[in-house]
């Protein structure tokens, strides 16, 4: 027929109109890039925003400096939330300019952990920074666990839990193993490089999917990541 | 209008780059923002200049030292000069490390004259260090004219003298662009200046003040008072009433510098405040810090732009900084703790605002940062919200501080050091990689050895046996110890020794550090110190 033999050219420009005018922005739009290295990770190739991760295993706060790195550098801030361990000489030398990371502690020293003011300044928090990383307090509220999602999700906020997250909704779980040390003898020798396995798994990080970093110990700029492309 | 004040600026050259302690001869530079910001002879020679980037000053200068701007340095390593010429003239400002003005009427009478006084100071500077070249001293009409005085004089490496009276006729044939290396006008003005044909000050000058108020507005007007040698602001900036002193007193004396700057913090911010509330910004403030003991700390700060209260509160710290680093024995060392601050603005003027730049500067992330930690402060405690600050050290845990974010001038910070590890000014101390994870306090441990019994370090760093197992210690000493699990180690590496501060009991620590790695691939950082055996980091 006539009709049909004028819609075949007419299908291009008519995808084209359908993707202009399309209501919703993709996940994929929506992302703070990675380094490539984690890239495979994430079916959206890096971190979107919104979403909560996470990071578990023997390798779980290196990898989490090192995913969050490239963000901080083109002018993200990165709260540390009741994370007073974290070891800022490893941040730098993974990349993180350490101008730009403010450590907010929820308890007083000696006192237990209160979940109602955690979620307080969590929420208080995704206001203003764009990457959070944080340690998840034992007794969450499942409502309480339910509205902060709701608000990191809004304010387009990227968390990630650093161990277990306990009762804290997660779209997704990074398992680190440090598979591998070298340079450490038998009395002899200093922990040089180590090879990182990440794993990812959960809801929204479907397939099976998992990647390996080095951290080296090259004395050179720790502006530049530490993380080298070995991808599985 | 009356006639500026005569006044001498001293000047150092590349202050930043001597603070850090590079003779002339060696290749450095200091970076701030990824760009020289000063730089040695020795560089300057192999064309390293001002502004540039890390990789075009690291292509002219191979084998060049960069380091990372670090102001606290430059102030506490300025301390020794300023305390000389204080010697001469105790009335005398701070604009920034590096830099100092003061009138020359007292002085120039002692000493016998604008020439004797310009070479005493190059004298007195030169007497304090061999190792430092003199700075330039300039004397002229006018602040604006007696800096390009200075930075003529250190550029000549004799001291510049304008007659009294001349400082239009010294300000006519010099380039227009003063102006923005002085930092008194934007980049874009002086910009718009040359494009109108206005290359020099004296062009600038002959204009009639009327029309440069109509076509540019009060930037222009200052420039072109600035340009025409009249380095006075209009006598409406009159002296500022009594009561804007502000003090606090100290019922409980501060041992540390902390809590003396969160005191400074509010009296700062009451004094912007209320300064703000009349229109006017200050430019000169006079800081008094006293001691139990009855030492005292005296400086008067200018900046041509006003202080906002964070540049205050920086500046309260550079002189308490300045302070406590005094070197033992030297008059009004600091031995108590702080009982008294005090914020007095010596000079105001009317503040005309300041036009933000739309690209660079400050990000809308930043601002919106900056509001959230101030609301996360009201939310939690002053305490809670910190930032890091660079403090250095041998062990992971003393090589960072976290300090209150609210008594930090967040923007134009830099914390980063590059150059980690066993370089740099920290021998001894742990290669890279770093531990991700830092105790703040240690976890109590116990290793031992293949007899089961708890490993030793002799004083001369030999271990009685290899270790063999690790096991973690909790409780305390009044309820006593469980032990837990013991875990093979697969691998170590150590002693490696520290003595540190053997000169002061309190603080005198003697340690040895070990690498051990257990058979669940967990890289540990233990620490052996007065025989006991504690986790202080995790390679995690």
């Amino acid at each position: 027929m006539e009709l049909a033999a004028d819609a075949a050219p007419l299908t291009a420009p008519l995808a084209a109109l359908g993707d202009r005018v399309a209501p919703l922005a993709l996940a994929g739009e929506r992302t703070i890039p990675v380094d490539e290295t984690f890239g495979d990770l994430f079916a959206e190739g890096g971190l979107v925003r919104g979403r909560t991760i996470a990071c578990e295993g023997s390798a779980a706060t290196s990898t989490a400096l090192a995913l969050v790195a490239p963000a901080v550098r083109s002018g993200a801030w990165l709260a540390l939330i009741d994370l007073p361990t974290v070891g800022l000489d490893a941040a730098s030398e993974l990349g993180v300019p350490l101008e730009r990371v403010v450590a907010i502690g929820t308890r007083p020293p000696g006192a237990v952990d209160d979940p109602g003011r955690w979620l307080d300044v969590v929420a208080a928090a995704a206001d203003g920074f764009d990457v959070l990383l944080v340690r998840a307090p034992i007794g969450l509220s499942a409502g309480g666990v339910r509205k902060l999602s709701v608000r990191l999700r809004q304010r387009d906020v990227v968390t990630i839990v650093l161990g277990d997250p306990g009762s804290m909704a997660c779209d997704g779980t990074l398992q680190t193993d440090a598979e591998e040390w070298s340079g450490l003898g038998d009395g002899h020798g200093h922990l040089r490089r180590r090879q990182v396995v990440v794993r990812a798994s959960g809801r929204r990080l479907p397939g099976r999917r998992h990647c390996r970093f080095t951290v080296p110990v090259t004395s050179t700029a720790p502006s530049v990541p530490a993380v080298a492309a070995i991808s599985a | 209008m009356d006639a500026p004040q005569r006044i001498v600026s001293i000047w150092y050259p590349d202050w930043p780059v001597t603070a850090a302690g590079f003779a002339a001869d060696v290749p450095a530079a200091v970076m701030s923002a990824n760009r020289v910001i000063a730089r040695t002879d020795a560089a300057a020679s192999d064309g390293v200049v001002v502004g540039q980037r890390r990789r075009r000053a690291q292509r002219r200068c191979p084998q060049i030292v960069l380091l990372d701007h670090d102001p606290d340095r430059d102030a506490r390593e300025f301390e020794p000069v300023v305390r000389c010429v204080a010697e001469l003239s105790p009335r005398l400002d701070v604009i920034e490390p590096g830099w100092i003005s003061l009138r020359a009427r007292g002085p120039s009478r002692y000493v016998g004259g604008d020439e004797a006084l310009a070479d005493r100071l190059v004298q007195l500077t030169s007497e304090l260090s061999t190792s430092m070249d003199p700075p330039g001293v300039g004397i002229a009409d006018g602040r604006f004219a007696s800096s390009i005085a200075a930075r003529l004089a250190a550029r000549r490496g004799r001291p510049v003298l304008v007659p009294a009276g001349g400082s239009p006729t010294f300000c006519a044939d010099l380039p227009i662009g003063w102006l923005q290396t002085l930092g008194e006008c934007d980049p874009d003005l002086v910009e718009l200046f040359g494009r109108l044909g206005l290359r020099r000050l004296g062009d600038l000058a002959a204009l009639d003040a009327v029309d440069v108020l109509g076509r540019f507005g009060h930037p222009g007007v200052h420039a072109h008072r600035l340009a025409s040698g009249m380095d006075t602001r209009p006598s409406s900036t009159t002296d500022p009433a009594p009561e804007r002193r502000l003090d606090h007193v100290l019922d409980d004396p501060a041992a540390h510098s902390s809590a003396v700057v969160f005191i400074a913090k509010q009296l700062a911010d009451e004094l912007a405040g209320s300064l703000a509330a009349d229109g006017r910004v200050c430019t000169r403030l006079v800081v008094v810090l006293e001691s139990e003991h009855g030492e005292r700390s005296e400086r008067s700060w200018y900046r041509s732009a006003g202080m906002s209260a964070a540049a205050m509160v920086e500046r309260v710290r550079w002189q308490l900084d300045a302070w406590v680093n005094l070197p033992r024995g030297s008059d009004q060392e600091l031995t108590g703790g702080v009982v008294l601050v005090r914020l007095t603005p010596d000079e105001v003027r009317a503040d005309d605002g300041s036009q933000l730049g739309l690209w660079g500067g400050q990000s809308e992330a930043d601002r919106r940062a900056a509001r959230t930690i101030a609301r996360l402060t009201t939310l939690t405690s002053p305490d809670a919200v910190t930032v890091p600050v660079w403090r250095g050290g041998r062990l992971p845990a003393d090589r960072y501080d976290w300090v209150p974010a609210a008594m930090v001038d967040l923007d134009r910070r830099t914390v980063t050091r590059t150059g980690s590890g066993p370089v740099g000014p920290w021998p001894g101390a742990l290669p890279t990689p770093s531990p991700a994870t830092v105790f703040a306090d240690p976890l109590p441990a116990e290793v031992l050895d293949e007899r089961g019994e708890l490993v030793q370090v002799t004083g001369r760093g030999v271990v009685s046996a290899a270790p063999v197992s690790l096991r973690l210690l909790t409780g305390d000493d009044a309820t006593g110890w469980r032990r837990g699990r013991p875990r093979p180690i697969i691998a170590w590496a150590g002693p490696w020794p520290v003595e540190e501060r053997w000169w002061e009991p309190d603080r005198h620590r003697r340690l040895a550090r070990f690498q051990m790695l257990t058979d669940d691939r967990e890289g540990l950082l233990v620490v052996l110190e007065r025989q006991r055996w504690w986790i202080s980091a995790r390679y995690d």
